[in-house]
């Protein structure tokens, strides 16, 4: 669209931010298997000072967990707990939730909460609630996921793991993982817990809870740092692998752009989650891009580089997918924009 | 999650930050009383000093050492000479410093603007004085000086008399290249206002502010302009190539249906955009709402306003003292001072400070908010933030009006 009033302070992108989100609500997504422990790991944080003014939100997808219970007397209500916060418990459309939360908070209605955790249900596969927010053009515009956070019980994450794929799925999609009833579960157990989620999502920090406490920070802070560390091509099980593109030199946004749309384009259903920092030509910093299958968040220039790599680094977990056809995809596409005329 | 305790911030006023990151606050040993003039000087010891205006008596103004932001130090605090008038306005440029002093009477002395050598922040050294005083003028209220040159001000004069008392306040440009003899180079009123002139006054608006000068913006991107704002005659554009003889080269008013009190006109030149602030004047929001306007400046003969920053539902800051627009961070020619043209700071009294990004200039979007807890003694019961400016680290500076001082913030986007 044609600029009527261009900046020389912005980039083609925009706004350079400080970070990613900008100035959007960070989200939390809390997602775990039934009895993992996280409503206990929510309920633990809005307890603390990090936990000030958040709003929380159950999303029960329909799913009946026993979770439920809990939440069972003020279902489809809005309530409002201590600390600031507030809860929203949906079993319809999330979007309308977090809709409603942002215009009950311009009227005034709300607390001027400054953070949202979305406690999913135990049977939830967190893809759909990641596209919510590049679906929806007025969400995304109002809130960024900051992480993803998946809660394995020590005692019985394992079976879970063994049985069941959303479980699994969780584990690989998460951007760090709290290992939880560490307490109540032998020393060995949590260490046999411990290397199956390494070999599942070797990307992801592993925390572990006692008693339902984790360092705060720990829900709050962005986890762009442990999510860029390089990794191998790693098999996750369901035919899931993840692995790293990277290039040090810097590459054109038609080419990065043009390979992702044609990946898109045909194996949009296998991307399951693609994020990294780009080496933009021409770009100040690095810009982030984001892709959840068949969707593209709006990618976001940052200010500066979080250290003195300049490296493009993209992660891709993918579905049946192998890391050597999406690097050659690359080399064709830069190799087709490179040819002069 | 269960429902517990219903929180007492539910409704209504409620304190919030979001997206800023306070580093400190200092309540100027208990003179937190600050007017709209705030201007940061690199000493030549290399500290960083920001100089602040004083809302009213009995001080006229505060120097603090804000070279670690965190600890911020009061280096300097003086006294006005008397009570019946104030300081509500300053701007350094190099070491030198220049005080806009306003009677809150007609015919008082000292009314007009002082130079001083701030070279020794601990211990300003008056070195010039230009007098504004007369039977129908009350001095300066504001005034603006970037080049070392040139104070650009909101003054009345010995020799003008309005034709209605309210409107005594016109723009001067006054030669300051020798500090000890400042000359009148040149002035502008709009056509109405003075006894003599050959056409009729203005009509008075409802809330009746005056129509006279407030900011009287001059930058070096386009040195023959002046971007005035004249309370309620809205604001104009200036043409001051020859600063004997300043001519109109247009103006814009928001003013009837709205409420008048047009205070600042900051251009973003790359852009062909100029941001146009009211300022609410009136307690309860009765006077709102007060904007911060964005115009299409891209044919300055024909300013057409696109957009507003968006304000939050008024009826919830009525409660207590002002809301709405005042001032805004103006890109200040200097060094010491960020420039954007991609966001906005405000202040909104208690709506406290408000950050917007203006990129798409047809959709404002707020990105930030500072509404502190009302300091202690606060009369109102709330904040009342008065003035921003943001130094060329991006620490940002704003004020209360009435009693809290100075807080020291980091932008968090």
């Amino acid at each position: 669209m044609l600029d009527l009033f261009p900046s020389r302070e912005a980039s083609p992108f925009g706004r350079r931010w400080k970070r990613e989100r900008g100035a959007r609500i960070p989200v939390t997504v809390v997602t775990g298997f039934l009895g993992a422990g996280k409503t206990t790991l929510v309920r633990r944080f809005l307890g603390t000072p990090e936990g000030a003014g958040t709003a929380v939100i159950v999303n029960e997808f329909g799913a009946v967990g026993i979770d439920d219970a809990l939440v069972r007397d003020s279902a489809e209500a809005t309530v409002l707990l201590g600390n600031g916060c507030v809860c929203c418990i949906t079993r319809t459309d999330l979007q309308v939730a977090l809709r409603r939360l942002v215009f009950d908070r311009e009227r005034g209605t709300l607390p001027p909460f400054g953070r949202v955790i979305i406690e999913t249900s135990g049977l939830a596969d967190p893809a759909p609630i990641l596209q919510t927010f590049s679906t929806d053009r007025a969400l995304g515009g109002e809130f960024h996921v900051d992480v993803v956070l998946a809660v394995v019980d020590a005692v019985n994450g394992e079976t879970a793991l063994d049985s069941a794929a959303e479980a699994r799925k969780q584990a690989i999609l998460a951007d760090r993982l709290v290992i939880s009833k560490s307490d109540l579960a032998g020393s060995t157990t949590v260490e046999r817990l411990t290397r199956r989620l390494q070999q599942l999502n070797p990307r992801a920090a592993i925390d572990i809870a006692v008693g339902g406490a984790l360092d705060p920070r720990r829900i709050v802070e962005p986890a762009t740092g442990e999510r860029s560390a390089f990794v191998a091509e790693a098999e996750h099980g369901d035919g899931v692998v993840s692995f790293v593109v990277a290039q040090e030199a810097p590459l054109e946004w038609p080419t990065f752009s043009r390979a992702m749309e044609t990946l898109i384009a045909l194996r949009g259903s296998d991307l399951l989650r693609v994020k990294g920092l780009v080496n933009v030509a021409g770009c100040r910093g690095p810009v982030v891009v984001q892709y959840v299958q068949h969707l593209a968040h709006p990618p976001v220039e940052l200010q500066t580089w979080p250290d003195a790599d300049r490296t493009s680094r993209v992660v891709f977990i993918t579905r049946n997918m192998a890391e050597r056809p999406v690097r050659d995809l690359f080399a064709a596409v830069q190799a087709l924009v490179k040819s002069p005329d | 999650m269960t429902a517990t305790d219903p929180s007492p911030l539910t409704k209504g006023y409620q304190p919030v930050t979001w997206n800023f990151k306070l580093l400190a606050h200092d309540m100027l040993s208990g003179f937190g009383g600050m007017g709209e003039g705030m201007s940061v000087q690199i000493a030549p010891d290399g500290r960083r000093i920001i100089w602040l205006a004083h809302e009213s008596a009995p001080k006229n103004f505060t120097a603090v050492d804000v070279s670690d932001p965190r600890k911020p130090k009061v280096v300097c605090q003086t006294d006005l000479p008397h009570a019946n008038m104030r300081s509500n306005s300053l701007e350094t440029c190099g070491n030198i410093m220049a005080v806009a002093y306003q009677t809150s009477k007609k015919d008082l002395q000292p009314a007009g603007f002082e130079l001083f050598d701030i070279s020794k922040p601990e211990n300003p050294k008056s070195i010039g004085f230009f007098d504004c005083s007369g039977p129908h003028s009350r001095g300066v209220h504001q005034l603006w000086f970037c080049d070392g040159e040139y104070v650009h001000c909101a003054s009345g004069s010995r020799d003008f008399v309005p034709t209605n008392a309210l409107d005594d306040q016109f723009y001067r440009c006054v030669d300051v290249r020798n500090p000890s003899k400042p000359v009148e180079v040149g002035r502008w009123w709009m056509p109405g206002t003075r006894q003599g002139d050959n056409v009729m006054p203005p009509p008075r608006h409802p809330i009746d502010k005056g129509f006279r000068a407030h900011n009287t913006n001059v930058y070096p991107q386009r040195p023959d302009r002046c971007y005035l704002a004249y309370i309620d005659g809205g604001m104009f554009v200036l043409d001051i190539s020859d600063k004997a003889s300043p001519k109109k080269v247009s103006q814009w008013t928001n003013s009837p249906p709205y409420t008048g009190f047009m205070h600042t006109v900051v251009p973003l030149f790359d852009r062909g955009l100029m941001l146009v602030t009211d300022e609410s004047t009136e307690n309860n929001a009765k006077d709102w709402p007060k904007l911060i306007w964005v115009l299409d400046a891209r044919e300055e003969t024909n300013l057409v306003p696109i957009a507003t920053c968006p304000l939050p539902d008024h009826t919830i800051y009525a409660a207590a003292g002002r809301f709405g627009a005042h001032n805004i961070h103006e890109n200040v020619p200097l060094p010491t001072a960020w420039h954007s043209d991609q966001i906005v700071l405000g202040t909104f009294f208690n709506g406290g400070l408000r950050a917007y990004d203006i990129s798409n200039a047809y959709q404002p979007k707020e990105v930030g908010v500072f509404m502190p807890p009302a300091p202690p003694g606060a009369p109102t019961g709330t904040i009342q933030m008065n003035d921003v400016f943001v130094d060329e680290r991006g620490i940002v500076y704003t004020m209360d009006r009435h009693i809290g001082g100075l807080y020291i913030l980091e932008m968090d986007f």
